[in-house]
């Protein structure tokens, strides 16, 4: 059965969208008032107006609230991917950070994917406000707006579970259980909320400054990697190091997990820990192989080779960027690993990108179980996870993300090198903004950016954020011919 | 376990070996080119250790295996032949160390075409003759050897075919397997002997007709010159275009093709994907080529020839244009992992694969939207059971996870990372060497590689070409564990 769009209920969800990003946008202009760095006006003008929209579109569309058609969900959080971004840029042009839009969409889309990647060489020399605009795109894209939406406003009318699913798609079957999708997401915020004071609290009292310690909480615990420093994270104490190490850790867990942490639910997490336990496996392994490359093949010290081994390694399997020590400069088999590392991502349910663990452990257990059927053909040997039987319809789902994953990932890598850009960069460069890790290799890797890039390369890169942040499939439905038919 | 008959298998395989170096043998005698000496001495040790095995140590085997014994088998035949194929360049000094010698063999077996020989127009044409026979050899599979001349297999003889061509679930020529296999043979050796009367035809010389043409129809891709196929005529560069094609097609649909079965040729789907395909990728190339400055009649002739070099995963290339666009390197990069036909002699992943993969993405982005409509995979109009579709999905997962593992080892090795990622893509396609992906960065000089990446790619050339379950099979704790 066909059903006409129902374009309002999607206005009307864009409007409160706004209407919260305009807020967070005012927030911005706190700083601005602080360090008197005279972008309070453009930021409030900016505010007001993205306020102003947004409070329209709800006013104009406030009574369509139910949408009964799936196909809306995904337009939904397309749209709102898009939109977003879009308003994310007038702080960027006002306060006269940047002239170009191209420069702002890419900045401002890397801000609300969570990507981290920038094109701002010398962070230090932007304005307060925009600093923290920055930060403030992570904190909230990284959570998934769509979630704040849902804990926000319980009677939105979009199929929720439709909509949770489609953020956070595919292989996490621990949403399923969950009925009550808005109960779940007003846990969620809770314990991203409760995340966010606690890093800030424990760097301050790490002695320091209550404006680094907002920034940098916010974009670790989203695991974006934006920075107010040109340095990234080079030049903190090893302590506070350590601590962002432990957010961002922290950030690739599912947060239904953590909920359950919290709040000292154990015996539900028995049922949950094969996905848990393979990141925190595959999490060791990979600072141990690092860690050693440093140490025997980099000459580090011990302390220094443990610290940035830990940090990079940790940064990359949660997608997260930040960079304690120029990686693209060590052995080329730790870079490898570090690259893979961010495809593959953190869990499925937390703010990290890449493929996600979730997936990787299904199609790995998948292809030992095919394996093993070729040896003993009447053998019944069903891919398992956490207990319980996978089923070969969502393995094959599963297979087929990952695959589109791959070839988005290839082909990502042979239009930049058609934009001009060398091979090793392409590389780099299509694997940090499609899995929302940020930098890339050569000149965009490391401390540097990726203000070399022409335009085009620009709105490629920005493509492939959304791309990787909607996991390939929510945008890849519109282009489908009969998405759109009645 | 049956190591009496593994024994007795490897033992023919052996004699056979030592039969096709017979050739290169009197090509060496004629030529006098002073390789005779080591061609006859590797020949009598393939004979006295082939009778070895055969005659004493596999005397009296039963012919009763099980999927074990299977993969056993398709494992030593693939390791130890290769390994033995090395002893003639060890034997006539052509290659001194016991890794080049065993990257040239494993290269050839695999029809892989990556050379560490620097200049074949300067060896001694018996073993230039041998390196081709080694890829006719690989072309149809070492396995299909044993199974056309061990008749008494049996029902064996189908689970080694399985082993070998895994995966695709192809219809069989006959009924019984030895008839289909030995349908199989026929087809591919005339149309090798087609090849050959043509390219003799074409003013080449009877030993250039040969080799090439053993490298042609296998999709191997060894060449006769440093610099390619640039030496030879344009008609001959034509003449092995359509037959780079051919080899990328089914040997079943080629074999009803030429004996005309047109009934039994029916829908073929992939073949029809294969021929698009050829021709989408070679018309672009072609206005590639010609955007950057090749006259029209040229960029059309190089791009048809790299197409269906890259397609069927054959690895030919000729000098060609000074410059080749970018755009021909990435059709080129992509095309060579899609690879050729399913039952084909070419490597890669096969289409017939992805057609299933694209199938399958189409029907699950229709369910994003329509959860409750059921959809079946359909090829050629017949359903893909879902358990299958789970079984090449596993399987295109492996072949991406031996990329990037192969690629992780080679950067031990000093490969930089795209480097590392071409050598890897172009050996597990058995595609070879291909200037097109030397302008994506690489510089694919085998000879200088080190060691530890010489047996990285060898590894790989084995699993794209056993497509590596048969390989990972053998090396798995549960093909050990339970011994009956």
């Amino acid at each position: 059965m066909r059903r006409r769009m129902e374009w309002k209920v999607l206005l009307r969800s864009m409007g409160i969208v706004l209407m919260a990003e305009g807020v967070l946008m005012a927030l911005c202009m706190v700083p601005a008032w602080h360090f008197a760095d005279g972008t309070l006006g453009a930021v409030g003008i900016c505010s007001a107006f993205t306020l102003a929209v947004g409070a329209l579109l709800w006013l104009l569309c406030r009574r369509h609230t139910v949408a009964e058609d799936r196909r809306m969900s995904y337009l939904t959080v397309v749209a709102m991917w898009v939109v977003l971004p879009l308003f994310a840029t007038l702080p960027f042009l006002a306060t006269g950070a940047t002239g170009s839009f191209t420069v702002a969409w890419f900045e401002a889309m890397s801000g609300v994917t969570s990507t981290g990647a920038t094109v701002f060489a010398d962070v230090a020399a932007l304005p307060s406000s925009v600093l923290l605009w920055r930060s403030m795109t992570q904190w909230f894209g990284g959570f998934g707006v769509v979630l704040l939406v849902l804990a926000l406003s319980p009677r939105l009318g979009i199929n929720k579970y439709a909509l949770y699913t489609a953020e956070t798609s595919g292989a996490d079957n621990s949403g399923r259980r969950a009925v009550r999708t808005t109960v779940t997401v007003r846990r969620t915020l809770g314990v991203y909320l409760a995340l966010t004071a606690a890093f800030i609290v424990a760097l301050w009292v790490s002695g320091m400054q209550m404006w680094d310690a907002v920034n940098l909480t916010f974009t670790n615990i989203s695991s974006g990697g934006f920075s107010v420093n040109s340095d990234s994270i080079a030049s903190l104490t090893p302590l506070q190091q350590y601590i962002l190490t432990g957010a961002m850790l922290l950030s690739g867990v599912n947060f239904s997990l953590l909920y359950l942490l919290f709040t000292l639910r154990w015996r539900q997490i028995g049922h949950k820990v094969d996905q848990l336990r393979f990141y925190l496996v595959l999490c060791l392994l990979a600072v141990a192989f690092v860690v050693g490359v440093l140490h025997w093949q980099g000459g580090y010290g011990w302390e220094e080779a443990l610290r940035l081994g830990t940090v990079q390694t940790v940064s990359a399997l949660t997608t997260t960027g930040s960079v304690a020590a120029d990686t693209t400069q060590w052995w080329t088999p730790a870079v490898f690993l570090l690259l893979m590392l961010s495809v593959c991502g953190g869990m499925a349910g937390s703010t990290s990108g890449g493929m996600k663990v979730m997936r990787v452990l299904i199609l790995l257990r998948n292809a030992r179980s095919i394996m093993r059927n070729r040896l003993h053909p009447r053998v019944v040997n069903p891919v398992r996870l956490n207990g319980s039987p996978v089923s070969n319809h969502i393995t094959n789902n599963v297979m087929v993300i990952f695959m589109v994953y791959g070839f988005t990932l290839m082909a990502g890598v042979m239009v930049l090198m058609l934009c001009g850009i060398d091979a090793t960069e392409s590389i780099g460069a299509t694997v940090g903004c499609l899995t929302g890790y940020g930098p890339g290799l050569g000149a965009s890797g490391g401390f540097g950016s990726y203000a070399a890039f022409t335009p085009a390369a620009m709105w490629f890169c920005s493509f492939l954020m959304l791309l990787g942040r909607l996991e390939c499939m929510t945008v890849l439905v519109l282009f489908l011919p009969g998405f759109w038919r009645r | 376990m049956n190591y009496r008959l593994v024994a007795r298998i490897a033992g023919v395989l052996l004699l056979v070996m030592a039969v096709a170096l017979t050739a290169p043998l009197a090509v060496s005698l004629h030529c006098g080119d002073g390789a005779q000496y080591g061609l006859a001495l590797s020949a009598v040790v393939m004979l006295a250790g082939g009778l070895l095995l055969r005659n004493i140590v596999g005397r009296g085997a039963e012919y009763a295996m099980e999927a074990r014994e299977s993969f056993w088998i398709t494992a030593v035949a693939w390791i130890a032949v290769p390994l033995c194929g090395s002893v003639p360049y060890l034997f006539t000094g052509v290659l001194s160390t016991f890794t080049d010698a065993a990257f040239e063999s494993f290269s050839g077996f695999t029809t892989t075409g990556s050379s560490v020989v620097a200049r074949p127009e300067e060896i001694p044409r018996g073993v230039l003759l041998w390196r081709a026979i080694t890829q006719w050899m690989g072309g149809l599979g070492l396995i299909l050897f044993v199974v056309a001349l061990l008749k008494r297999l049996n029902r064996g003889s189908l689970q080694l075919y399985a082993a070998e061509f895994s995966g695709t679930q192809q219809r069989k020529l006959h009924p019984h397997i030895s008839k289909s296999v030995s349908r199989m043979w026929r087809i591919y050796t005339l149309i090798t002997v087609v090849l050959v009367v043509l390219l003799a035809a074409a003013g080449n010389g009877w030993l250039d007709a040969v080799c090439l043409a053993l490298s042609t129809v296998s999709t191997g891709g060894f060449m006769t010159a440093q610099y390619g196929l640039s030496g030879y005529s344009d008609l001959t560069l034509a003449i092995l275009t359509v037959f780079m094609f051919l080899s990328g097609v089914n040997v079943a649909l080629l074999y009803n093709l030429f004996t005309l079965r047109w009934r039994r040729l029916r829908v073929n789907h992939e073949f029809a994907l294969y021929t698009g395909l050829f021709l989408f990728a070679a018309a672009s190339c072609a206005v590639a080529f010609a955007a950057s400055g090749n006259g029209v009649g040229e960029s059309v002739r190089y791009s048809l020839f790299h197409i269906a070099s890259t397609l069927s995963t054959c690895g030919f290339y000729t000098d060609g244009p000074s410059h080749w666009p970018l755009w021909t390197s990435a059709v080129t990069f992509l095309l060579m992992l899609c690879g050729a036909s399913a039952g084909s002699t070419g490597g890669g992943i096969k289409l017939r694969r992805l057609m299933t993969l694209s199938i399958y993405l189409r029907n699950y982005l229709t369910r994003m939207v329509h959860p409750h409509v059921v959809f079946s995979v359909k090829i050629d109009h017949k359903v893909v059971a879902g358990d299958y579709v789970n079984k090449i999905f596993g399987f295109v997962f492996l072949y991406i996870c031996f990329i990037i593992g192969g690629a992780f080892m080679l950067t031990f090795s000093g490969q930089g990372i795209a480097d590392a990622f071409c050598y890897a893509a172009a050996n597990i396609s058995n595609l070879g060497p291909s200037p097109l992906i030397n302008s994506l960065g690489a510089n694919l000089d085998y000879a200088m590689l080190p060691s530890l990446a010489k047996w990285t790619l060898m590894a790989l050339m084995l699993a794209g070409r056993l497509e590596i379950f048969a390989l990972l099979a053998i090396v798995s704790p549960s093909y050990w564990r339970s011994r009956r």
